[in-house]
């Protein structure tokens, strides 16, 4: 039953679920140590991963090390990160949007296709963005009025989405960009000597993080992954708030398709495909359940990043590129399977305490 | 002969005596109604002759020979089978798949439909269901699919059938086609026990009548020509109480203030022309039997269903506006019995559910949520409302159920309505935290809150009450209060629709 699961956010878990009804227990538990907090919070766990990972690959060939590699691990998961922080949203909601991917695709050569009508640079990446919340919100529209549920909505806008992208841009890479704009130097470039790109993450994951602890949207988000119909029986509308989650992954995917197109300086119609499945992926290695009720959005782009840091660190490894997906595959089964083990002796420690 | 005899059935739970000596005889053909109100022990006498439980002491015996039920599986093998309120059926299978769940015919490793379709056809034919047999039961009505499950239930041959509140309204057809069913039943010999709390039907359909009452044998296999339905109440109820220490509280005089009100409202199929006003500062009481409209009133306030004809108007004379949301953000509380499904996150902290109504859902604090303030504010709440828990962090699917239900108080009082609508509050709560929750639904009221209590638990409605509103058939029956609110007189109001 739902009494025994474990709160998941670190935030929300009670902080002394150790020590039973001590009075003296209750000054400590209002205020919990920093450290004692962050071994309990959920990304420790994708933290801890990514950290041994990094190690691993480090210990057995020293050049994964440098900075300049670490650098571009980080640059490359940028863009899944972006989706993974929507995408942290919707699951804690019991939704999921698998048009990402295409949403991203499309917003990169949109925005390359606008510049090459001769609209400036900036302009252009406005517009790019705004594109990625109103193709969120045709995905809401469809899932409220055809009535269907987000998955079955995005799987046909995932196709849509695509097919428009192919279209548009005749199945040809779109080149010949204004790569002189400050658009394409500052965003493709770095900033304090990290790419600005990576900074842009960081700022978002702070933003969203802020936005799902401390606001009413982000409370009603969880509220309704948590139980569906006491959210709609305290004044909470389903359908709103699910229009805002999907416009804001919409938003998400635009900004992060906006970053792609001015680090690869080209617009390829194919550019990321398979990304909604690996911000599910991070999604969930961050710590989001599937199951809705709480979400970790810092988690979300810990997850991204292990990711990155499998596909850049096989590269190390002479593993022919025919087995680099199998691989992949096993290392997100390994992380997610070491979570899953964590949480569930914990679980097992509350149970002895009657919780 | 009798078919099956129970006797000096006794059941206890936890030191808790669910049924003492209880006794049952089921004659072949004849219709044995078995009548008590809820926590009566009905249930328990079910189980045991359903082979769902064993009981602590007591025999059964089958045609003079002494048998133990060690399964319903058991029990069906001894021709004994249960027809629920729930009906057991696969949705989206068709007819004939759902008559024979485990013993199809079949021929070879495939299923026999011609000889399911033969051995199924006369029984439906003679049930009255008249419908091609590939039907999906999703497709049928409720009625039909009643007729789906008595059919086959007959199709194992039983010796004894089980009915356990066949209908849950009032309707006629639902009474006719029982009465059909019943003569089918009496025709094949079958001894059918017949479980309901609507007591007109039992005095139409029934041969003789045994009473429970606290788990024990008030009356044991009556002649039903002899009972009248007063006779019955009296029996399921026990002597009439004295009136309690201390009488309900004499309703406000504020006739001039704001108030709920109700005017000629009619909603197809469920209620006609109920007038109704509550004022601030009262307790109203809508009751009747299931289907009998009380329960509309509820879901009319809280914007859940809209009126055919006739105006509903909130306290300040405002409408009520269209869908739950908007009428919680005019002011409405809705506190349900069902507080898992509907009231709490039981794997978030006291904090969040009891901020969820006007932090979140109504965003009256502003953007920025402090968990700091809402933690503050749920210590208020939890000492004022005396939640028994480790500390507001404390999760809470952790917290007994009568704890649970004072935090769903706890979230709409948070919000202050004007409106509260209770709908079986004190649902599967212990006797302290049931008084304590009257207690604080008295003192929302005397605090300016309108309150309607919809409430299976006459005891209550009786306590809590200014006035209660008995619904028969989709209209008001009677107005008690005072001297004539007491749990005879809405249990025969309910039933006869006559008062006075």
């Amino acid at each position: 039953m739902t009494a025994h699961r474990q709160s998941e956010t670190g935030e929300k878990v009670d902080p002394a679920p150790r020590s039973w009804g001590h009075a003296a227990s209750l000054s400590q538990a209002k205020l919990p140590s920093l450290a004692v907090r962050a071994g309990r919070g959920e990304a420790t766990s994708v933290l801890v991963a990514t950290v041994a990972l990094v190690a691993f690959i480090s210990i057995l060939h020293p050049e994964f090390l440098r900075v300049g590699q670490l650098l571009d691990t980080l640059q490359s998961a940028v863009y899944v990160g972006l989706l993974a922080c929507g995408m942290a949203y919707l699951l804690s909601m019991r939704e999921i949007d698998l048009s990402v991917g295409s949403t991203f695709g499309l917003t990169v050569v949109a925005t390359g296709l606008m510049m090459n009508e001769g609209l400036p640079a900036w302009p252009a990446a406005v517009l790019g963005i705004v594109l990625g919340g109103f193709l969120g919100l045709v995905n809401a529209l469809i899932v409220q009025f055809v009535g269907i549920p987000a998955i079955v909505a995005t799987l046909a806008t995932l196709s849509v989405f695509r097919g428009l992208t192919l279209a548009l841009s005749d199945g040809k890479q779109v080149t010949g960009l204004p790569l002189e704009s400050s658009f394409f130097t500052l965003l493709g470039g770095k900033t304090f000597g990290v790419p600005t790109s990576v900074w842009v993450l960081i700022l978002i994951a702070v933003v969203l993080t802020l936005v799902l602890r401390f606001t009413p949207f982000g409370y009603r988000v969880r509220s309704i992954g948590s139980n569906p119909d006491a959210a709609t029986f305290s004044g909470i509308s389903i359908a709103k708030v699910r229009m805002q989650a999907l416009v804001l992954i919409g938003l998400l995917a635009g900004l992060s398709g906006v970053l792609g197109l001015a680090f690869f300086t080209s617009g390829d119609p194919n550019i990321g495909t398979g990304f909604e499945l690996q911000a599910i992926a991070a999604a969930i290695i961050g710590g989001t359940p599937l199951r809705g009720g709480s979400a970790t959005v810092i988690g979300a782009c810990l997850g991204a990043v292990l990711l990155s840091v499998v596909t850049s660190g096989l590269q190390y490894f002479n593993i022919p590129a025919n087995w680099s997906a199998f691989a992949t595959g096993g290392v997100i089964l390994a992380a997610v399977a070491l979570d899953s083990l964590v949480r569930r002796r914990r679980r097992r420690e509350s149970a002895k305490l009657g919780l | 002969m009798t078919v099956l005899r129970a006797q000096n059935i006794t059941k206890t739970y936890g030191g808790v005596t669910a049924l003492a000596d209880g006794a049952m005889n089921i004659e072949p053909g004849s219709v044995h109604a078995l009548l008590g109100e809820n926590g009566a022990g009905k249930s328990t006498m079910v189980k045991v002759l359903a082979g769902t439980i064993r009981p602590d002491a007591g025999t059964l015996t089958m045609d003079g020979r002494p048998v133990a039920f060690h399964s319903t599986a058991d029990a069906v093998r001894h021709g004994v089978a249960v027809v629920s309120q729930e009906l057991n059926l696969f949705p989206d299978l068709d007819i004939l798949a759902n008559l024979f769940p485990l013993r199809e015919p079949r021929r070879g490793p495939f299923l026999n439909r011609r000889a399911m379709a033969d051995a199924a056809r006369p029984i439906l034919t003679r049930l009255g269901l008249n419908v091609d047999l590939r039907t999906l039961v999703r497709e049928l009505s409720l009625g039909q699919r009643q007729l789906v499950e008595i059919a086959r239930a007959l199709l194992a041959e039983p010796r004894v059938l089980i009915l356990d509140e066949p209908t849950s309204a009032l309707d006629r057809d639902g009474s006719d086609r029982l009465l059909g069913i019943l003569e089918v039943l009496r025709e094949r010999q079958v001894g059918v026990v017949f479980v309901s709390h609507i007591l007109e039907e039992v005095m139409q359909l029934c041969d003789t009548i045994t009473v429970l009452r606290d788990g024990n044998t008030v009356l044991s296999g009556a002649d039903r020509a002899d009972l009248r339905i007063d006779d019955i109440v009296s029996a399921m109820l026990g002597p009439r109480p004295d009136r309690e220490a201390a009488p309900p509280p004499v309703p406000p005089q504020a006739a001039n203030g704001p108030e709920l009100r109700l005017d000629k409202v009619s909603v197809d199929e469920v209620m006609t022309g109920v007038d109704l006003r509550v004022h601030a500062g009262e307790i109203i009481g809508v009751t009747g039997l299931a289907g009998a409209g009380h329960l509309a009133v509820l879901e009319l306030v809280a914007g859940l269903r809209r009126p055919s004809s006739g105006t509903v108007r909130l306290p300040g004379d405002r409408p009520v506006p269209r869908g739950l949301r908007r009428a919680i953000g005019a002011g409405v509380a809705v506190v349900s019995g069902d507080r898992r499904g509907r009231g709490l996150m039981l794997d978030q902290p006291i904090w969040q559910n009891i901020g969820q109504v006007r932090s979140i859902g109504l965003s009256r604090d502003g953007l920025v949520v402090r968990k700091s303030a809402l933690r503050g504010r749920a210590r208020g709440h939890v000492d004022r409302l005396r939640i028994r828990c480790r500390d507001v962090d404390q999760r809470v699917g952790l917290l007994s159920g009568g704890n649970q239900q004072k935090v769903v108080m706890a979230k709409w009082l948070d919000a202050s309505p004007a409106v509260l609508l209770l709908d079986d509050p004190t649902r599967g709560v212990d006797v302290g935290a049931k008084a304590e929750i009257h207690d604080l639904i008295r003192k929302a009221a005397a605090d300016g809150a309108v309150v309607l209590l919809a409430s299976t638990d006459l005891e209550e409605l009786a306590e809590l009450c200014h006035s209660v509103l008995v619904f028969y058939r989709g209209q008001v029956a009677a107005r008690l209060s005072g001297a004539d609110l007491d749990q005879h007189t809405i249990v025969r109001v309910s039933n006869t629709g006559e008062h006075g």
